[in-house]
């Protein structure tokens, strides 16, 4: 109706302007500096008639006698609009706008202005992660920036994507970056407590997101100092703009779908196939040991598609509105959102309601004040482990159910009750002990494992310029998370059979803040010596206190919280913990005549978490720019007509990293317990009080460009980051018998590599334009030391395999697995290579007179196991990057975005799972298993329990592939209604989108997406695909309208 | 003017409120003690005591797995859910290195309950005798040795040959005896196994020397080790060392010359009139001469419990994840379908299972590690094997066992044709007395007899690489003097 409405508008107004008496205007479009401006765009105001410049910057319109403004506009220059009045010639002089080269980037405690920046950061703008269907920003920020990887670590909705910023800089701290939100450093990763997942940063609408700036080297984050290792992200939030009040609403809904599931078997392959097995196993017995179809309500036999019962179509909506505008002494911006998004897996669900205030005033000429309040309450549900979450191996995992249970038996008995028997589902005409392990439907239907986020991010600031080169600046913020945990097992389900339903509530408290206090000098001497110095103390205090409540045994089934009746009452989510970060720090900015820059930072801080004797750490880092193109020498060579910058910048320093080190992790403490109803003092950790930062030196060279007026701009870096004293909680012979493993500051590792970022606007006229993006990183990551004595760390995937290795070397995180060597043509026999080099051969069940392990020759080999594995292959993409177009013609805009990863490898353990020969369902792959002599495959012999041979048992070579992808990772096409026929109807924009979000990928991995991390942010198990949900396809249809 | 000194004033509040607040920099944590007051109270120094026992009752220990790991070795289980888990390997004689819930972690929790010990020991000595006293001290010394022994006897039964292969000589495992708490270089060789027993033997001997004859109540006796419990232990440790001698003049000590059979000083043990009393609540009876306690806020952990793993889910919630071979000890015809023993067995979907444990929900029945039943049959059968005879009152204590649930039944020197014979129905009732305790494959390896055969698992020979363990992945990896089995 409203598009109708539009149309007759315009055709309203094209009748009036036909009516009209036209002349000519002439013209010429100039740059500050005089040379003319091709391709400029001069429109009359209000209409959408117009014209482009030609190469000499003369233009020559038609104007309609009521036309009053021209607007001119080119790309990279800042729009202008020129009154006509009875003119026949206009000339028109456009400014660089602040746009690429120009624009203010965030430097920690300021901004400064991207030309000047010596160090390495990148500019993420809010508008391209805005609108996307993703529970927090930094999920679209996939391929958007060079040197940071991202990666959707599995299908559960609000889990936090794995971010590193030039490559993986700790072994077993965190590797997660800093993320400062306007100015606090903010909590970021996963506050549920429960199965379901709780990004901390999804707090934040990404609407709301003004821009991002990403700091990679020592130069940009030194002022950061002990948290800088990582990268720094800073996050700005929307603030408002002189002017009358803007209104903008934007609105999505959403549909999306599970990708590329493993084929299974169905209940007849099934059936026919475990048969099989127990026959090569001698145990197939026709009355006591066999498996059977089971004919369902309809008479035929059971046939379950599990996918059907966990999976399904996810539907997602969100709804955002803001309003901005202000004077000159007062702007503000306030929004309000709401989403509702449904996951892939049943009863997964993510709703939050967000608010954002932002105001500034100023208070006469020295005084400014602000401040902000964020506020969210996200709702973050589950029913039930989706084993994706560092949980790899939960028998209830949802990931993992659907591919193990029996598709010859249903969640429903004949009668239409639940399938169950104790914990496990129940058999029916299988005659086995088990046939799966919980029933998924009576735990999609039964169960809860939501957590409530409250949280609450605001700061206060005044600021004071006592003279205008002198800038004091107090700035007090808060950032607290409410976490809300409740949890129910029902008696009738697995998880909470056994203790006949249990119940959990508890809260868990987070509450930080921040009070900075800095002060400024900008002062130019003699016109070209620009100097600012900028020193401050910062003090951060965190805070957590968990209590809560479990209650197990119902004495009703209708009772399904704590406040029910209930026989025992236990504590949960218990605990308590504080930590303490004290800094002063200061950062010189020196540049000469915009040509020679330079910057130096530093930062003592002190930490709570650190030994008694190493509490305090300075960190620093120093760099320099060089302008060229501000030199006579180039424009004397006529260089400055191609560069319209060309800038050379270096910086080295030292910065530190405690990311995720515990509260405690230094002390030597004894904790409680009870034994036999009465207290225990229990010596529980062992300290250091020596333990100390982990520090980066950081060396960065590069240089950025931009040709053609910016036209073409691009980057290019080199670095190199020396970690030391990496924190390894050191692993102790386990007859040694020492509580924890001891936390000493002695691993030392290696990131090195390349980043290159180009963009263009290869064609920019007035109907089309296409601007385009690339950007490449090449890391190499290797581990140069670990412990004394200590010459691997072994990390293990959800606590039961034990697949990843890191040592000396190599890459962090290398796969570790025990090679095999295909299977034997002539037995069906598994080949291991055992640690010798020898061949081993494997059947599970022997016959008499041969072994289960043997040698070629017959003769009785060791057991192979873990104890052969090998280091492999390596997890750490080598390149990775996107590829960004926008190609705009006429109102249609089309945005494709394209990411990838090559060089690195992933252990798809699931499939060791999907060739498990228990009662475990089983891939389409094992129909080609080997069955007489002769066959050449690569799937052996099956005997029923056989759990080795496929990889189930210890990790294997046969499940490791190559990772290597390019995904189509969004494709947006965009309708903007003209602007004339919307300021009719009061509206100043009005865009409509159909976005599709993981559309397409190309791969030879095998599994559903190599793009996965079932150990979540781990850094020394990266890598990993074992039961994890897989990811989403989305498809959104969208609106944005502003008035 | 007065502008300026108003910001100069302001200046200087923000300043000093900004400055660094020191005490937050080193937070003492609220909910735990630190390492350097440890020792300081009587009440800490008790608490550690009881700590070292709860390290010992962790389930995956003496609280259920050590005794599952040895009874799912003998024949009398068979394994329903195939899950290594829930000790599947250890059923097929399988585990290997990197098994996790076995060999990893038995040898894990064992050693760090050691470990425990060894730090309390050292930090009494440093500190701790003096803040008690000299005779408080003893007994709580006298506890955490005993629990120490406990631990390295059950690494020996597990992961080393038994005492009979080369009388000890065989690698046992390494022997720590000094508490660690920080960095160090933790490398250290297997000692052979007769030293470990020696030191084992040594431990006993000094808590028999140093513990109470009670500790006053039923439960703590149940719970704590007094001077009896040394004395059981002993019996056991020395039957399988094979020192039948040793064995009998322990057992004399706390088994009364003739029947009914009794401790005659400290707490005084005696078979309970009806069985099923001894695996019901409140569990502290005079049989039981130790036990782990478990109760619905001390529960024993997914996956561990005895309950859990010996019940099925119709009887009390269960897992049914062994239910009794049907060609096991029930199967045995001597074993009367009256005795009061064949109440503690359950049918259900057409299996049999042991009802010793069967509170359901979080599966809190009591653990036992020794009891007072145990000790009459080890006396019984050191009696024949050492005097190699049928000997009179080794069958009046095999009667003991027996008449109390099977009156009817009474054994006479005629009821065995020689003393094989009478030794072989000791084992026999040993299996149908204390099924479900922990001692078949104990009792398998001390005797050097094969691992039994079961369904779709070959028997192996003493000889067997599979009779024992393999040694944790772990271990070999970190400490590279240890060798493998």
């Amino acid at each position: 109706m409203r598009k109708k409405l539009l149309l007759l508008l315009s055709i309203v107004c094209l009748i009036g302007q036909a009516q009209a008496q036209n002349r000519t205007v002439t013209g010429k479009v100039t740059d500050a500096g005089g040379m003319p401006v091709p391709n400029a765009s001069v429109i009359i105001k209000g209409t959408s008639a117009g014209t482009t410049t030609n190469a000499e910057g003369f233009f020559s319109l038609s104007v309609p006698p009521n036309a009053r403004t021209l607007v001119f506009s080119a790309v990279t220059m800042t729009p202008l609009e020129i009154a006509i009045s009875n003119k026949t010639e206009v000339d028109a002089t456009l400014n660089t706008s602040e746009s690429a080269m120009q624009e203010v980037v965030v430097v920690g405690y300021g901004t400064q202005k991207r030309r000047e920046v010596t160090g390495s950061i990148v500019n993420v703008k809010g508008a391209v992660i805005a609108n996307k269907p993703v529970q927090s920003f930094e999920q679209a920020l996939g391929g958007r920036a060079a040197g940071v990887l991202i990666t959707i670590p599995n299908g559960v909705l609000n889990s936090p994507p794995v971010i590193r910023v030039r490559g993986t800089n700790s072994i077993s701290l965190s590797s997660y970056p800093l993320v400062v939100i306007d100015g606090i450093p903010a909590y970021t990763g996963d506050f549920s407590g429960t199965s379901s997942a709780g990004n901390a940063l999804a707090s934040i609408n990404p609407n709301d997101i003004e821009s991002i700036d990403i700091a990679k080297d020592a130069a940009a984050t030194a002022i950061y100092g002990s948290r800088a290792a990582n990268g720094v992200l800073f996050v700005t939030t929307k603030k408002g703009k002189s002017g009358k009040a803007r209104i903008s609403y934007d609105a999505w809904i959403g549909w999306s779908n599970p990708q590329r599931l493993p084929k299974l078997l169905d209940a007849f392959q099934y059936t026919d196939h475990k048969n099989d097995a127990l026959r090569n196993a001698g145990t197939f017995n026709a009355t006591t040991n066999f498996f059977a179809l089971t004919n369902g309500p309809d008479g035929q036999p059971i046939n379950t598609n599990w996918y059907d019962y966990v999976y399904r179509t996810g539907r997602q909506h969100s709804n955002s509105v803001s309003i901005s505008g202000g004077n000159d002494n007062t702007r503000y911006y306030f929004s309000v959102g709401y989403t509702d998004q449904q996951g892939i897996i049943q009863k997964n669900d993510f709703k939050r309601i967000s608010t954002l205030m932002n105001v500034d005033h100023k208070a006469g000429k020295r005084i400014q004040i602000g401040a902000k309040v964020q506020y969210s309450n996200d709702q973050n549900n589950a029913a039930v482990s989706s084993g994706s979450l560092g949980d790899a191996f939960a028998t209830a995992g949802l990931g993992r159910v659907p591919l193990v249970t029996a598709p010859n038996i249903s969640p429903y008995n004949n009668d239409g009750t639940y399938n169950y028997s104790g914990a496990l589902i129940g058999v029916m005409g299988n005659k086995q002990g088990q046939v799966g392990f919980n029933n998924p439907v009576i735990q999609l239907e039964q169960n809860r494992n939501n957590s409530e986020l409250n949280h609450l991010i605001s700061n206060v600031f005044v600021q004071f310029k006592p003279l205008n080169w002198i800038t004091l600046k107090t700035l007090y913020g808060i950032d607290y998370v409410f976490a809300d945990n409740e949890q129910y097992f029902s008696p009738i389900s697995g998880e909470g059979f056994s203790s006949n339903g249990s119940v959990s509530s508890f809260f868990g408290k987070n509450k930080r803040w921040v009070w900075a206090n800095t002060v400024q000098f900008d002062y130019i001497f003699a016109e070209k010596h620009s100097v600012s110095l900028l020193g401050g103390i910062e003090q951060q205090k965190s805070n957590f206190t968990g209590y809560g409540l479990n209650r197990t045994s119902a004495t009703d089934p209708e009772f399904k919280n704590i406040q029910g009746g209930w026989t025992t009452p236990n504590v949960a989510g218990v605990g308590i913990g504080e930590d303490y970060l004290y800094s002063e720090f200061g950062r010189l900015q020196y540049n000469f005549d915009t040509k020679y820059f330079l910057t130096a930072s530093l930062r003592k801080d002190g930490a709570s978490q650190l030994g008694a004797n190493s509490k305090y750490g300075t960190f620093w880092g120093v760099s320099a720019g060089w302008e060229i193109t501000k030199e006579n020498f180039w424009s004397g060579a006529n260089l400055d007509k191609v560069f319209s910058s060309f800038k050379l910048r270096g910086s080295y320093g030292k910065v530190g990293n405690i990311a995720g080190l515990g509260n405690f992790a230094s002390l030597s403490v004894f904790g409680s317990g009870l034994y036999g109803g009465t207290g225990t003092v229990s010596f529980s950790q062992a300290g250091n009080e020596n333990l100390t930062w982990e520090t980066s030196t950081k060396t960065d060279v590069g240089f950025s460009l931009g040709i053609l007026n910016d036209r073409i701009t691009a980057d290019v870096g080199f670095y190199k980051n020396d970690i030391n004293g990496l924190i390894l909680n050191v692993p102790q012979p386990p007859s040694a018998g020492l509580p924890t493993d001891i936390p000493q500051n002695v691993g030392k590792m290696y990131n090195r590599g390349v980043e290159v970022a180009v963009s263009a606007i290869p064609v920019s006229n007035k109907n089309v334009e296409w601007t385009t993006s690339f950007n490449i990183s090449y890391n190499k990551n290797e581990v140069t030391a670990l412990a004394l004595g200590l010459d691997q760390i072994v990390s293990s995937t959800g606590g039961l395999e034990n697949p990843s290795i890191t040592k000396p070397g190599n890459p962090i995180g290398m796969l570790f697995v025990t090679r095999t060597a295909g299977v034997d043509p002539a037995t069906g026999r598994r080949i291991f290579i055992n640690k010798n080099g020898q061949q081993v051969y494997f059947q599970h069940v022997a016959p008499a007179g041969q072994f289960r392990f043997a040698f070629a020759d017959g003769t009785v080999a060791p057991a192979v196991s873990s104890a052969d594995a090998v280091v492999y292959k390596n997890t750490n993409p080598k390149f990775f990057g996107g590829f960004d177009n926008t190609i705009r013609f006429r109102s249609f805009e089309l945005n494709a975005l394209f990411t990838y990863q090559l060089g690195s490898y992933v252990y798809f353990g699931t499939n060791a799972g999907l060739r498990d020969q228990r009662f475990w369902n089983n891939s389409t792959d094992v129909l080609r298993k080997w069955q007489t002599k002769g066959d050449v495959t690569d799937i052996p012999k099956v005997f029923f329990g056989d759990n080795i041979s496929n990889g189930s048992s210890f990790p294997l070579d046969i499940n490791v592939f190559k990772s290597d992808f390019i995904k189509l990772r969004s494709l947006t096409l965009s309708y903007n209604f003209s602007k004339n026929i919307l300021e009719r109807a009061g509206i100043s924009n009005a865009r409509f989108y159909v976005t599709g979000n993981n559309l397409a990928i190309l791969t030879d991995y095998p599994g559903p997406d190599p793009e996965v991390s079932s150990n979540g942010n781990g850094s020394s198990n990266f890598g990993i695909d074992r039961n994890t949900v897989v990811n989403q396809r989305t498809v959104t249809v969208g609106i944005n309208v502003s008035f | 003017m007065q502008k300026n000194i108003l910001y100069i004033s302001l200046a200087a509040i923000v300043l000093h409120a900004s400055a660094c607040y020191k005490s937050n920099l080193s937070p003492v944590p609220t909910n735990l003690i630190s390492d350097l007051s440890a020792f300081n109270t009587k009440e800490r120094i008790e608490g550690q005591v009881r700590a070292t026992y709860a390290a010992m009752k962790n389930a995956g220990l003496y609280g259920g797995r050590y005794q599952i790991f040895n009874d799912i070795r003998g024949e009398d289980f068979s394994n329903d859910r195939t899950n290594v888990v829930t000790g599947f390997d250890v059923w097929n004689y399988t585990p290997s290195n990197s098994s996790t819930n076995s060999v990893i972690n038995h040898w894990a929790r064992a050693y760090f309950t050691i470990n425990l010990a060894n730090v309390f020991l050292d930090g009494m000595n440093e500190k701790g005798t003096t803040v008690v006293g000299d005779a408080l001290s003893k007994n709580y010394q006298g506890e955490v040795r005993l629990i120490r022994a406990l631990c390295y006897y059950s690494l020996l039964q597990l992961y080393a040959r038994p005492y009979w292969d080369g009388n000890g000589s065989k690698p046992g495992v390494p022997l720590r005896l000094k508490g660690n708490t920080g960095q160090d270089d933790y490398a250290l060789t297997r000692s052979s196994v007769a030293e470990v027993y020696q030191q084992i033997i040594s431990d006993l001997d000094f808590a028999e020397q140093s513990l109470p004859l009670t500790n006053g109540s039923a439960i703590l006796n149940t719970i704590r080790a007094h001077r009896n419990t040394a004395i059981a232990i002993k019996t056991r440790v020395y039957l399988s060392m094979r020192k039948y001698a040793e064995v009998i003049t322990e057992a004399n000590k706390i088994v009364s010359a003739s029947a009914p059979f009794t401790a005659t000083s400290g707490v005084t043990h005696a078979l309970q009139a009806d069985i099923a009393n001894v695996f019901k609540p409140p569990y502290t009876n005079t049989e039981s001469i130790l036990s782990m306690p478990f109760s619905s806020n001390e529960a024993p952990g997914t996956q561990n419990q005895l309950g859990y793993y010996y019940g099925p889910s119709a009887f009390n919630g269960g897992n049914g994840e062994y239910s009794l071979s049907p060609t096991g000890i029930i199967a045995n015809a001597d074993w009367k379908a009256t005795d009061k023993r064949r109440t503690l067995i359950i049918t259900s979907g057409g299996k049999s299972y042991l009802s010793k444990y069967p509170t359901g929900g979080l599966f809190t029945d009591y653990a036992p590690v020794i009891r007072y039943a145990e000790v009459l049959l080890n006396l019984a059968e050191a009696r024949v094997r050492s005097a190699n005879t049928v000997d009179a009152k080794a069958i009046e204590l095999l009667n003991a066992i027996r008449t109390r649930s099977d009156p009817a039944t009474v054994f006479t020197a005629a009821s065995f044709a020689n003393s094989t014979a009478l030794a072989d129905a000791i084992l026999i009732e040993r299996r149908i007395e204390l099924l479900g305790e922990g001692l078949a494959g104990t009792d398998i390896t001390r005797l050097g007899l094969p691992l039994p055969a079961k369904p779709g698992v070959a028997a192996i020979p003493p000889s067997g690489q599979q009779y024992i363990w393999p040694i944790s992945s772990t271990e070999l990896l970190l400490n590279n003097l240890v060798v493998d089995n």
